[in-house]
């Protein structure tokens, strides 16, 4: 199963590469193995859809591994980076950076930076008032909504108060994959990488803490450490893919649910498979997305580029309608 | 027969930090004048225990006299406010979680259920005090949970989901779990728990055999003085946080037990055919103070029975 979400990796990828408008797709393989292209083409091959394509792969990869550790840790199906402060948190981060004019388009390292704090700002700030409910997974995901409401809202008046950067910062709000490039890549894959190696090998203590407080400790495991580890582990993925994407919506709280479904509750193989069902899905969004606004654009809607966040979210509010359904029957 | 406190550790004149000098071995588990509260109310007071290894000991008691409390406080998962406890010689409060685990199995009343876990996949986590976070990403097939779920006749549903079995296939499988630990002393949180007769009396004996296959010791809170009686070797009786008599079941379960520790008048026979004690309870009656496990005073109030329910126990 591992396998066949590999090759469904691989074909996302390719997708992606062939699916923008500018270069024929019959163009895109000489372009990449050095055959003879016009060096535009080269250019756009090489320094815009690669690029893009590797950082929608990475980010995915992110989003839907530290979905899957933050639901496995808070013992809530329905608990996603969006409720943990992280997303919102680097989502105002960016954007105060943006507004305060110490970064832009034209700085993604100042971007991602400003995110990656803002990220680990809102974390913090959950930690700070959850205070004593810390072990109740409960009342940690009720603070986060309230965490991700408070920030939501700063991000609003950032914006309304310097409005000048907003065409740009709105994008990425909704999460787009445009203009990435080999400095986002360069920034991007260590941290993933790391963060993403330090989730894998909590399978162990994270299957216990979905058995619950008392087995786990039971069993012994020392919860709350396990805990705070899995959810620092969970926070630096999602503000890397946070910082890198934008906030994507949807991706960290569906794809585990995908990723249980197909794979089982062994979590050796569910995080690994989370990672992978998360590259294709941010992949094979952004691949539809470029594809619609190709197909929008041919019917005449003049220039129209459609963020790949707007097809996550599209597709991701009827997937969890579905899901949402499926546990309240259960209930 | 049933003193209140009544336990067999050694004389208080003797050195309290030793665990008793020339008799061998410690004791599977030592509980010495515990104590533990929360903030306004007091859970466990100068509770004193001492079991050998190898005993099967039922504990009693009504509901919130510190029956659960004093298992989680011996599998180190809370820690005394006063007091100690010994596992096998060693304090088992100051051991780190999974030193703990390895010389004490817990089996919680409740379990939360774990969407999509497979019967295999939930009593291999009991391993994880042996192997540690990194061992756990290892083989998933391990002989020792194959034995426990042997051991519990759960093995031909090894890959059935856990949500789908029913209350007491369910129940064999967390007591797989515990023994998955291979931990020598088994503590038991009711296990007989939404169990119908027939897998009450499944899941004890269960235990009563493995108990001896496995040379472990075990100490389970009852709710049914009944089961207790007929399945422990030695009965522990709680009242308000205090042991409140400590001995073999034909020995302490009286009228007087049922009276001073349950609050009920009743009456208690034997059975015919195999002489282990049967409960006969009749009536609530007012409990006494805590510090009088002598008969009550007239003052109980004896007009409210008009029946011959009292007749028997005085």
């Amino acid at each position: 199963m591992l396998g066949c979400l590999t090759a469904a990796v691989l074909l996302a990828a390719v997708t992606g590469l062939l699916a923008g408008g500018a270069v024929a797709p019959g163009e895109v393989w000489p372009a990449l193995t050095g055959g003879a292209v016009d060096p535009t083409t080269r250019h756009i091959v090489w320094q815009l859809r690669v690029p893009r394509v590797l950082v929608a792969l990475v980010a995915g990869a992110c989003l839907g591994l530290a979905g899957l550790v933050l639901q496995a840790a808070l013992r809530n199906p329905l608990a996603g980076p969006e409720v943990t402060g992280v997303t919102p948190g680097a989502v105002l981060g960016a954007v105060a950076a943006t507004a305060a004019g110490l970064a832009g388009w034209a700085s993604p390292t100042a971007v991602v930076v400003a995110a990656v704090a803002g990220g680990c700002a809102g974390a913090g700030l959950l930690w700070l008032l959850a205070g004593r409910d810390r072990s109740d997974p409960a009342a940690v995901a009720v603070h986060g909504v309230l965490v991700s409401a408070v920030l939501g809202g700063l991000t609003a008046m950032v914006l309304l108060v310097a409005p000048g950067e907003l065409g740009s910062v709105v994008q990425w709000l909704v999460g787009t994959t445009e203009a990435r490039t080999w400095e986002h890549w360069a920034l991007l894959w260590p941290w993933a990488l790391v963060w993403g190696a330090a989730a894998c090998l909590t399978a162990g203590p994270l299957m216990l803490l979905r058995c619950g407080e008392d087995v786990a400790r039971a069993a012994g495991l020392a919860s709350s450490r396990a805990r705070g580890f899995a959810l620092a582990c969970a926070v630096g993925l999602t503000a890397g893919a946070v910082a890198a994407v934008g906030a994507l919506g949807f991706v960290g709280l569906l794809v585990p649910h995908v990723a249980l479904a197909l794979l089982g509750a062994d979590l050796r193989l569910a995080l690994p498979g989370a990672a992978l069902a998360g590259a294709v899905a941010v992949c094979g969004a952004d691949a539809v997305a470029q594809l619609s606004s190709r197909a929008a654009v041919s019917w005449g809607a003049g220039h129209l580029s459609i963020p790949v966040g707007a097809v996550t979210t599209a597709v991701g509010a009827v997937v969890l309608l579905a899901v949402a359904r499926r546990h309240t029957t259960e209930l | 027969m049933t003193e209140p406190a009544t336990t067999a550790s050694k004389a208080p004149g003797l050195a309290p930090d030793e665990p008793g000098p020339g008799a061998g071995d410690p004791p599977a588990l030592a509980v010495d004048r515990v104590g533990f509260g929360y903030p306004g109310r007091r859970v466990l007071d100068e509770v004193s225990l001492s079991v050998r290894a190898g005993e099967l000991i039922a504990l009693v008691g009504l509901n919130g006299c510190g029956k659960s409390t004093l298992l989680r406080l011996t599998a180190g998962m809370l820690r005394p406010d006063a007091g100690r406890i010994r596992v096998a010689g060693a304090d088992v409060s100051g051991l780190p979680r999974r030193a703990a685990a390895r010389r004490v199995a817990l089996l919680h009343q409740t379990a939360p259920a774990v969407p999509g876990m497979t019967v295999r996949q939930l009593v291999r986590q009991g391993r994880y005090a042996t192997r540690g976070p990194l061992g756990m990403l290892r083989d998933g097939d391990d002989a020792v949970s194959r034995r426990a779920m042997a051991d519990v006749g759960v093995a031909d549903w090894a890959d059935r989901h856990v949500d789908e079995l029913s209350g007491g296939e369910r129940q064999r499988v967390r007591l797989a779990l515990a023994l998955a630990q291979d931990a020598p002393l088994l503590l038991l949180d009711e296990p007989t728990t939404y169990l119908d007769l027939r897998h009450q009396l499944e899941v004890l004996q269960l235990v009563v055999r493995l108990r001896t296959e496995r040379r472990m010791t075990v100490l389970m809170v009852l709710h049914d003085l009944g089961l207790a009686a007929r399945f422990a070797e030695r009965l522990v009786a709680l009242r308000d946080g205090r042991v409140a008599a400590d001995g073999p079941p034909a020995d302490v379960v009286t009228p007087d037990l049922l009276r001073d520790v349950f609050g009920v008048d009743g009456r208690v026979g034997r059975d015919p055919v195999r002489g282990w004690p049967v409960c006969y309870p009749d009536t609530p009656t007012a409990l006494a103070p805590t510090p009088a496990p002598r008969p009550p005073a007239p003052a109980g109030r004896p007009a409210d029975v008009p029946n011959s329910a009292g007749g028997e126990a005085r």
